[in-house]
C-alpha cells in the first residue's frame, strides 16, 4: 500500500511524496511575519532604499552616492549647502571672517560639540587634521586637487581655524561645505583606528554609523545629542535593492519608506499614480554631456563641433527617451547653481544648418567613434545620436566599455568622444574647471583637452563679491558653449519617492537622500 | 578507501590553485584598475601614482603573485582595497545567505524535480508526461531573472503572499525564512526542470532495460519495479547532474541575489569585480571553487555507495 514502509530503507514514493509535501508547505505560508516582528520592535525605523552597497567612508577616499548618502548622516562641515536653496550657512563653524586681501579665513567653531561614541569634543584640531590628510600627497586621496591653493592650516585655539590660501578664491567657501573633502573627521579615530577607519566613521553628525551587512543593509542610530536637536526617528535603516522594480513593489507594500534615485521613467510614472506614495523631482547639479576631443581632426574645428550640436536631436531625446523625465541642458550649469545663466550661445536642433556649417568648414563627412560605458541609460542614449550624426553625412560609430575599461580608456584620453557627467555639489568649478581647465586634462575629465577658458576661469576664481562672480562665470560659459568642445545631452533631473507616512522630507540637488529632517507618522 | 580520498584530496587542491592563479591573472588582463576605480573622475597623474603605492599596484605583476601566492598559504589573503576589510571575512561573511540560498533551491529542486520526472517516465507518452515535459520546457527556457521578476510581481505585488525583498531585517528566523522562500522557489525551479528531464530520460533508460522487463514479466508489482530497481540504478546519473547544478545554482544565485536584493557571495563577488577590488575576487573565486570541487568530490565518493561497480574503479 502507499503508507507501506519500506523496511530496508530504500527511497520509496511515500519518502519523495513528504519531501515534496514539506517544499510544499513551506512555500504556501500566507502569514506576513514582517509585521508580527515589527510590532515586537520598540523606537521608530526609518527605511531607506540604496541603489547598490557601501565601500569606503572615509571622506578623504570618498566616492558613489550610497557612500555619500551614508556619510551625509554622519560627517558636518564647516559649512554647508542649505538643502532647499543651496545657499551655503555655517554648520560647525559658528562665525568666520576673511582678511581683505581674500586669502586668509578664520572660523570660529561652535562650543560644546563632540564626536561619536565618545571619541572626545570637536577642537580646530581635529579640521586642521581633515584637510590636512587630503592634502597629503602620499595619502591617495581623491580631493587634492579641490584643496588646492590652500598653502597653510593652523589650529590657534581649540575654537579657531585659520586657513591660508595662495591667492583669494571666490568659490573657496564651497571646497569646505559638507560634502566629500569638506566633511570633518575625528584625529583621534583616524588615528587610532588605521585601515578600520575607512568602514567606521567617527563624526559630529545627527547620526551614528552603527552596523553594515556586506550586500544587505546599513543601520545608523539617531544621535540623540546632536547640536541642532535629536532625529524625530531612533534609526535609519538603508536597504540595499537593486532591482527598481522590486524597490517600486517594496515602496508600494511599505517595506521601504523612501527610495531616492529613482531613474527609469517607467518606475517614475508608475510610483506617481500610486495611492499613498509622493513622488518629489528637481533639478540636479550635472548634466550629461558628450566630451569632444579637441585635438584630433575635424573636431579642433569649432564649427564642426558647432554642427555637431545642431546635428543632434537633444529634445527628441529627452521627451522621447526620457519621457521627459530629464530637461534642456544649454551649458553645463544646471538650474540649481547660484551662477546659473540661459544666456549662452543655443544650438537647436537643425540638420540643415549642420550641414551648412560643415561645408563652411570644408569637412564632407568625417568618421567619428562615440566611447560610452555599459550602464543604461548612457549605452542606449548613443544610438540615437549616432543616427542623427549619420543623418548630416558624419560616419559616427558607437563603442560600449564596461565600466573600469570606460574608466581606462577615459584616463588615457585616447578617445574621440566620450560620455561624461560631472556629479558634485552645486560648486560651478565643479563642472567647469573639471571639463574645461587645462589642469584636469586626462586622467582628468577635460578629455576634450580644451584650454581656451584658461583666463577667464581664472578671472571667475578670483572675483570678488557675487555681481562680479555671476559676470565671471556668465563670460566663461558664454565662451565655452561657443567652442563647444563639451555638448551638454541634457541636464538631469532627481526623482524620489515616499510613502505618505513621511513628513517634513526635502529633496536636494545632489544624488544623495538627506533624512535629518524628515519624521515618520504614526 | 584512505588512498582514495588523499588522491581526491590532492586533486581538489590543484584544481583550486589552478583556478586561483587564472583568476589572479584573469583579474589583471581586463582593463582598468581598482585606484582608477576609486578617483574615477577626481584622478590626476600624481593621485592614480599615490593610490596605486598604496595598494601595491606599483610591483610587477609577478612580484604581486608571489606576494599573493605566500600570503595564501598562510591563510592571508589581503584586504578589500575599498572597505579596507580581510578579504577572506568579507566573503566568509556573505556566505551563510548564498548557502542557505544554493541548499534550499536545490531541496525545492530535488522535491520537485525527482519525482515529476519519476511520473513523467512512468507514464510516459500520457498528457501528464506532456505536461511534465513542457512545464520543465519553461523553467529550462526563461531566464532565472525573468522569473524572478514575474514571480515578484504576481506573488508580492498581486497575491502579496510573499515579501518582495528577500532578505529580512529583523532577525527572527521565521522571517528570514518567509524572504528566502520566494527566491528558493524561484532558483528550484528553474533547477528542477533540469532536474525533472534528466531523471524522466535516466528512468526511461532503466525501464527500458531487460531485467526490468523480466522483473515485470515474472510478477513483481509495478511500484517496486520503479522504486526499488529502476530508480536505485537512474540514481547516478541524477545525482551527477545535482552536482552540476549546485555549481550551476551558486551561479545562478547572483542574478537571483541582485533581483530579490539578498545579499550573498554572488553579489560580493560582483561588486569586487566591477570594483577591480583583486583580493576580495580571489578570495571569492577561492571559496567558490572550493565549494564547487568540494561538492564534486563528495558526489563522487557518494557515487560508490549507491553504485558497488564504482568503487571498485
Amino acid at each position: 500500500m502507499a503508507d507501506r514502509h519500506d523496511r530496508d530503507g530504500h527511497l520509496t514514493r511515500r519518502h519523495l511524496l513528504a519531501l515534496a509535501g514539506a517544499a510544499g508547505a513551506g512555500a504556501a505560508l500566507p502569514l506576513d511575519f514582517s509585521k508580527v516582528v515589527l510590532a515586537q520592535g520598540a523606537g521608530k525605523t526609518l527605511r531607506v532604499r540604496m541603489g547598490s552597497d557601501i565601500s569606503v567612508l572615509d571622506p578623504s577616499h570618498i566616492f558613489q552616492i550610497e557612500n555619500q548618502t551614508v556619510c551625509g548622516h554622519v560627517f558636518n562641515g564647516l559649512m554647508k549647502y542649505d538643502q532647499s536653496t543651496n545657499k551655503i550657512v555655517p554648520d560647525l563653524a559658528l562665525s568666520h571672517t576673511v582678511s581683505s586681501d581674500g586669502t586668509v579665513y578664520t572660523f570660529k567653531l561652535r562650543p560644546g560639540i563632540a564626536f561619536h561614541k565618545n571619541y572626545g569634543p570637536l577642537t580646530a584640531d581635529d579640521v586642521k587634521f581633515s584637510f590636512d590628510r587630503v592634502l597629503d600627497p602620499k595619502g591617495g586621496s581623491k580631493y587634492t586637487g579641490q584643496l588646492a591653493g590652500l598653502v597653510k592650516t593652523e589650529a590657534p585655539a581649540p575654537d579657531t581655524v585659520v586657513l591660508t590660501l595662495d591667492k583669494p578664491a571666490s568659490g573657496f567657501m564651497h571646497k569646505l561645505t559638507a560634502f566629500n573633502q569638506g566633511w570633518i573627521v575625528s584625529k583621534k579615530a583616524i588615528e587610532e583606528m588605521g585601515e578600520k577607519a575607512k568602514l567606521n566613521p567617527i563624526g559630529t553628525g545627527p547620526f551614528t554609523f552603527e552596523k553594515w551587512s556586506t550586500g544587505s543593509e546599513v543601520r545608523l542610530a539617531a544621535n540623540k545629542a546632536y547640536f541642532e536637536g535629536a532625529p524625530k526617528f531612533d534609526e535609519l535603516l538603508l536597504r540595499i535593492i537593486k532591482e527598481e522594480t522590486a524597490a517600486a513593489i517594496a515602496l508600494e507594500k511599505g517595506e521601504i519608506d523612501i527610495f531616492y534615485a529613482l531613474q527609469q521613467p517607467e518606475m517614475i510614472d508608475r510610483l506617481g499614480k500610486a495611492p499613498n506614495i509622493k513622488v518629489l523631482s528637481r533639478d540636479a547639479n550635472h548634466t550629461i554631456n558628450l566630451v569632444l576631443n579637441t585635438t584630433i581632426k575635424p573636431l579642433d574645428n569649432p564649427l564642426v563641433r558647432r554642427a555637431m550640436a545642431h546635428a543632434m536631436n537633444r529634445k527628441g531625446l529627452i521627451d522621447g527617451f526620457f519621457k521627459g523625465t530629464k530637461g534642456m541642458g544649454h551649458s553645463v550649469l544646471t538650474s540649481s547653481f547660484a551662477e546659473f545663466t540661459d544666456d549662452v550661445p543655443r544650438y537647436e536642433y537643425d540638420p540643415e544648418k549642420a550641414k551648412a556649417l560643415l561645408k563652411e568648414a570644408g569637412v564632407t563627412g568625417f568618421k567619428f567613434e562615440i566611447t560610452s560605458v555599459g550602464l543604461s541609460p548612457f549605452d542606449r542614449i548613443v544610438v540615437p545620436l549616432a543616427e542623427d550624426l549619420k543623418a548630416v553625412g558624419i560616419e559616427a560609430t558607437i563603442k560600449i566599455l564596461e565600466r573600469g575599461a570606460y574608466t581606462q580608456a577615459r584616463n588615457s584620453g585616447n578617445v574621440q568622444s566620450c560620455i561624461t557627467g560631472v556629479v558634485g555639489p552645486p560648486d560651478p568649478d565643479s563642472p567647469l574647471v573639471t571639463l574645461y581647465a587645462k589642469k584636469s586634462f586626462p586622467p582628468g575629465l577635460n578629455t576634450a583637452r580644451y584650454e581656451g577658458a584658461e583666463d577667464l576661469l581664472a578671472k571667475a576664481a578670483g572675483a570678488k563679491g557675487d555681481t562680479d562672480r555671476a559676470a565671471a562665470y556668465k563670460a566663461v560659459l558664454q565662451k565655452v558653449m561657443a567652442d563647444v568642445p563639451v555638448i551638454p545631452l541634457y541636464a538631469d533631473k532627481l526623482f524620489l519617492a515616499h510613502t505618505s507616512k513621511v513628513e517634513g522630507l526635502v529633496q536636494n540637488s545632489l544624488f544623495t537622500v538627506f533624512t535629518y529632517p524628515a519624521s515618520l507618522k504614526g | 578507501m584512505l588512498g582514495y580520498l588523499g588522491r581526491c584530496l590532492a586533486h581538489l587542491m590543484v584544481t583550486v590553485a589552478g583556478i586561483v592563479t587564472v583568476a589572479f591573472f584573469l583579474m589583471r588582463a581586463i582593463p582598468g584598475d581598482p585606484a582608477q576605480y576609486m578617483l574615477g573622475d577626481y584622478a590626476t597623474q600624481e593621485s592614480l601614482a599615490a593610490l596605486r603605492a598604496q595598494l601595491g599596484l606599483d610591483r610587477s605583476l609577478v612580484e604581486q603573485y608571489l606576494l599573493f601566492v605566500a600570503r595564501a598559504v598562510q591563510g592571508d589573503l589581503g584586504t578589500s582595497v575599498a572597505t579596507g576589510q580581510a578579504a577572506l571575512t568579507e566573503i566568509i561573511d556573505s556566505l551563510p545567505a548564498s548557502l542557505a540560498l544554493a541548499f534550499s533551491g536545490l531541496f525545492v529542486a530535488v522535491a520537485l524535480g525527482v519525482p515529476s520526472g519519476i511520473a513523467a517516465a512512468v507514464r510516459q507518452g500520457t498528457w501528464l508526461d506532456v505536461a511534465i515535459m513542457l512545464v520543465a520546457l519553461g523553467g529550462i527556457s526563461f531566464p532565472v531573472f525573468w522569473l524572478g521578476l514575474a514571480a515578484i510581481l504576481l506573488f508580492s505585488h498581486k497575491l502579496g503572499i510573499f515579501p518582495a525583498l528577500g532578505s529580512s531585517s529583523d532577525a527572527g528566523w521565521l522571517t528570514s525564512l518567509h524572504h528566502l522562500a520566494l527566491p528558493a522557489l524561484v532558483l528550484g525551479f528553474s533547477v528542477a526542470a533540469y532536474i525533472a528531464r534528466l531523471t524522466r530520460s535516466a528512468m526511461l533508460e532503466v525501464l527500458n532495460q531487460d531485467y526490468v522487463r523480466v522483473a515485470r514479466a515474472m510478477g513483481i508489482p509495478d511500484r517496486r519495479v520503479v522504486y526499488r530497481l529502476a530508480l536505485r540504478n537512474a540514481l547516478v546519473p541524477i545525482l551527477a547532474v545535482i552536482g552540476v547544478t549546485f555549481a550551476w545554482s551558486l551561479g545562478n544565485a547572483i542574478l537571483i541575489e541582485a533581483v530579490f536584493s539578498r545579499p550573498g557571495v554572488g553579489s560580493t563577488m560582483l561588486k569586487a569585480i566591477l570594483a577591480r577590488d583583486y583580493q576580495l575576487v580571489q578570495a571569492g573565486v577561492l571559496a567558490l571553487a572550493t565549494g564547487v570541487v568540494l561538492t564534486n568530490t563528495l558526489l563522487d565518493i557518494l557515487y560508490g555507495v549507491i553504485d558497488p561497480r564504482l568503487r571498485a574503479a
